[in-house]
C-alpha cells in the first residue's frame, strides 16, 4: 500500500518534471495554418469576378415559384399589402433597351432642400411642362426619374432619400395625369453628383430629381 | 531511497499545486470588475513584446491592440511576449510576476503574417477569453470614381485586398453571410437589386429584384434571412425575406424612408433608421413584425447606419452634426450615446470591442480600425479612389 502510493507520487513527479522541462525548453505544440493567402475563400485560388450578364448566373427572380414580379408579400397585421403602400406602386414594366434621352428635360431637373424629399411649390411649374409634353408630343414614351442627394448624409441613408425624392417627383407627375406604369424610378443616392465640389453651391445642384425621356426600341 | 523518492514526489506535487493556483489566480484576475472600465470593456492588458522585428513586430502589436492587449515598456508590463519570426513564428507568453508560462507555441504553414495572426489570436484568447479577430476578413466598397465601384474583401487589417466583383458599375453595402458568401446591392441590371455572391464558386443569385429600389441588405446572424429596404410599394420601407428572396414580408409602411437595417445577435430584432417622425431616428422592431420602438440616442443627433454588437450589448451608429459624422455607441436598449471618433458606417468585430469604419470626404474615403474603449484608431491603406461601407465577417 505504502509502496503503491510512492509509485503513484513518483509517476506524478516525473510527469510534472517532464511538463515543466517541456515548458522551459521545448514548445507545447505547433499550430499548422491551413490554406494559402486567402483561406476564407477556399483553396481554389483567387475569386474570379464574373460578369453577371454572362453564363446565366442570375436565374429569373421567381421565389416560391409564383409571381415573377416578386409581389408575393406577406404583410404585418394592421395593413393590407394588396391595397398598396403609402405611395403609388412602382412601374412594373421592363424598360431595358429603351432609348435614353437625358437632354430633353435637362432644364426641368427638380431641386430639393437639404434633407427634404417633398417637391417644392417653386419646382412644380417644371413638372407641369413635363407632364404637358409627355401627354402630347411624347405620347407612348416613358420617363425615368433619377433621385440624387448631396454628400451630406450617410451612403445608405442617401440611397433611401434619393429613392424617396424620385418617388415624390413621380407622385406629382401622376397627379398631373401621367400613367404611373410609364414612370420608372431609380435612386443614385450620393453616387453621381452633378457637381463634384464640397460647398453649398455644389450641394444645391446635387440634391435633384433628373428626368430621362425613354423611347421604345426602334422609335425616334 | 524510498524516502528520497517520496520527498521528491512531495516537493514536485507542491510545485504543481503552486503552479495550478497561480494559473487559476491569473484567470480570475482577468474577469473581475477592476479590470473593466466604466462601460464594461476590458481595460487593455499591458504586455511587453520583444524578439520580433519589422513586419512581424508591427503586425503582432497591431493585432493585439484591437483585441485589448497593449504593448507597453517593460517596467509597466504585466505579461511578456517573446519569440521570433525567423523561419517560422515561435512565441511564448509569460506572466511577468510569477514567471509562469501561459503559452509556448510554434506555427507552420501559410505566410509569416498569417502565423503572427494565429499567435496573436492565441495570446488574446489566453489573456482576455474573447475570440481572436486577427484571422478574420472584411468586405468593403471600393470606388474607382463617381458611379463606378467594386466589392473587395481583405484581411481585417486591410492587407491582401482582392476584388470580388468587376462590374464597372455601382455596387454597395456588402454584408457577410457566414464566411463564404456576401450579400450586396448592384446597379448592374438597373435597380438597384440585391444579390448573394458565393465567394468560392463566384455564383450570384438575386435576393431582391423588385420594381423600384432594392438596397441596404442586412443578413440575419444565422444566415437564413435578409432585412432590406425596398421601394416596390411606392416608398422605401423595411422588408424581410429568406436568403433566396422567398417569403417576403413587409415590416414598415411609412411615407418617409427607412434605411440600413441590422439584426440583434439573437436574430429576434431589427434596428433601422427612419424619417417617419421628420428627423432621422433609430427604431427597433421584432423581426417577425410588430410595432416599432424608438431607440433613444441622447447626445447624438441624426443617427443612421446602426450595427448591433455580437455580444448584444451595444448598437454602434453614425451621428451627423453640422461639423460632420461621428462614430457613436449606445446601449442596445437605448439611452445616453457615447461619441467615439469622427467617421461613418461602423461595423463591429466578432470580439465586440473593435470597429471598422470609414472617414473622409465623399469619393475619397479611407477605412480605419477603432479600439472602442481606448478610442485608438489606425487608418488602413486605400484601394482605388475611395473605400467605404466596411463589413466585418463575424
Amino acid at each position: 500500500m505504502k509502496l503503491a502510493k510512492s509509485v503513484y507520487l513518483l509517476t506524478v513527479a516525473l510527469t510534472l518534471s517532464a511538463t515543466l522541462v517541456g515548458c522551459k525548453k521545448g514548445l507545447d505544440k505547433t499550430t499548422s495554418i491551413p490554406g494559402g493567402r486567402n483561406a476564407a475563400i477556399a483553396d481554389s485560388g483567387p475569386t474570379q469576378p464574373r460578369d453577371i450578364d454572362r453564363g446565366g448566373i442570375i436565374p429569373p427572380f421567381n421565389p416560391g415559384g409564383n409571381n415573377p414580379g416578386g409581389n408575393n408579400v406577406t404583410g404585418v397585421p394592421g395593413f393590407d399589402p394588396t391595397k398598396g403602400d403609402a405611395g403609388i406602386g412602382q412601374a412594373k414594366g421592363d424598360f431595358t433597351g429603351w432609348i435614353e434621352n437625358p437632354d430633353e428635360f435637362a432644364n426641368q431637373t427638380v431641386y430639393f432642400e437639404f434633407d427634404k424629399s417633398n417637391v417644392k411649390p417653386s419646382e412644380v411649374g417644371k413638372l407641369e411642362e413635363v407632364a404637358k409634353k409627355m401627354k402630347d408630343a411624347f405620347k407612348g414614351k416613358a420617363l425615368r426619374i433619377e433621385g440624387h442627394c448631396d454628400e451630406r448624409g450617410t451612403e445608405e441613408y442617401n440611397r433611401a432619400l434619393g429613392d424617396r425624392r424620385a418617388l415624390s417627383v413621380r407622385e406629382k407627375l401622376v397627379q398631373l395625369g401621367l400613367d404611373p406604369e410609364m414612370l420608372p424610378t431609380i435612386t443614385y443616392g450620393e453616387e453621381k453628383p452633378a457637381d463634384p465640389g464640397h460647398d453649398d453651391a455644389a450641394w444645391r445642384k446635387n440634391r435633384r430629381g433628373q428626368l430621362i425621356l425613354l423611347s421604345p426600341p426602334g422609335s425616334n | 531511497m524510498k524516502n528520497f523518492t517520496s520527498l521528491l514526489a512531495a516537493s514536485a506535487f507542491a510545485l504543481l499545486v503552486a503552479a495550478l493556483s497561480t494559473a487559476t489566480h491569473a484567470a480570475e484576475r482577468i474577469i473581475v470588475t477592476e479590470f473593466k472600465d466604466a462601460l464594461g470593456f476590458l481595460k487593455p492588458v499591458p504586455v511587453n513584446v520583444s524578439g520580433f522585428t519589422g513586419e512581424a513586430d508591427s503586425v503582432l502589436k497591431n493585432d493585439l491592440l484591437f483585441m485589448g492587449v497593449q504593448h507597453v515598456p517593460l517596467d509597466q508590463a504585466q505579461y511578456l511576449i517573446t519569440g521570433s519570426a525567423a523561419g517560422r513564428v515561435e512565441g511564448r507568453l509569460t506572466d511577468k510576476p510569477t514567471k509562469g508560462i501561459m503559452l509556448n507555441k510554434a506555427y507552420s504553414g501559410g505566410s509569416t503574417r498569417q502565423q503572427i495572426h494565429a499567435f496573436a489570436d492565441d495570446i488574446a484568447k489566453a489573456l482576455t477569453g474573447l475570440p481572436g479577430i486577427a484571422q478574420t476578413k472584411m468586405a468593403f466598397k471600393a470606388e474607382k470614381g463617381p458611379g463606378r465601384s467594386e466589392i473587395y474583401i481583405a484581411d481585417f487589417d486591410g492587407f491582401g485586398a482582392q476584388a470580388v466583383t468587376s462590374d464597372n458599375n455601382i455596387v454597395s453595402d456588402p454584408e457577410w453571410r457566414g464566411r463564404d458568401m456576401l450579400v450586396y446591392s448592384s446597379y448592374k441590371l438597373g435597380g438597384p437589386h440585391i444579390f448573394s455572391h458565393h465567394l468560392t464558386s463566384g455564383a450570384r443569385n438575386p435576393v431582391a429584384r423588385h420594381p423600384g429600389g432594392n438596397y441596404s441588405p442586412g443578413v440575419s446572424p444565422d444566415g437564413s434571412k435578409v432585412a432590406m429596404i425596398l421601394s416596390k410599394g411606392g416608398s422605401p420601407d423595411l422588408y424581410v425575406a429568406n436568403i433566396d428572396g422567398s417569403g417576403l414580408r413587409q415590416l414598415t409602411k411609412t411615407r418617409e424612408s427607412e434605411s440600413s437595417p441590422c439584426w440583434s445577435p439573437d436574430g429576434k430584432k431589427i434596428c433601422y433608421g427612419s424619417r417617419e417622425r421628420g428627423a432621422t431616428l433609430l427604431f427597433t422592431i421584432s423581426a417577425a413584425g410588430g410595432t416599432p420602438r424608438l431607440l433613444s440616442t441622447s447626445g447624438a443627433p441624426t443617427p443612421t447606419e446602426p450595427d448591433w454588437s455580437p455580444d448584444g450589448k451595444w448598437i454602434a451608429f453614425t451621428s451627423q452634426t453640422r461639423s460632420g459624422f461621428n462614430i457613436c455607441i449606445v446601449p442596445a436598449g437605448g439611452g445616453e450615446a457615447i461619441v467615439l471618433v469622427d467617421g461613418e458606417d461602423p461595423s463591429w468585430a466578432p470580439n465586440s470591442r473593435a470597429i471598422l469604419f470609414c472617414r473622409g470626404r465623399d469619393h475619397a474615403k479611407q477605412l480605419s480600425l477603432l479600439d472602442v474603449p481606448t478610442k485608438q484608431v489606425k487608418t488602413l491603406g486605400r484601394i482605388l479612389e475611395s473605400n467605404s461601407q466596411p463589413s466585418w465577417a463575424k
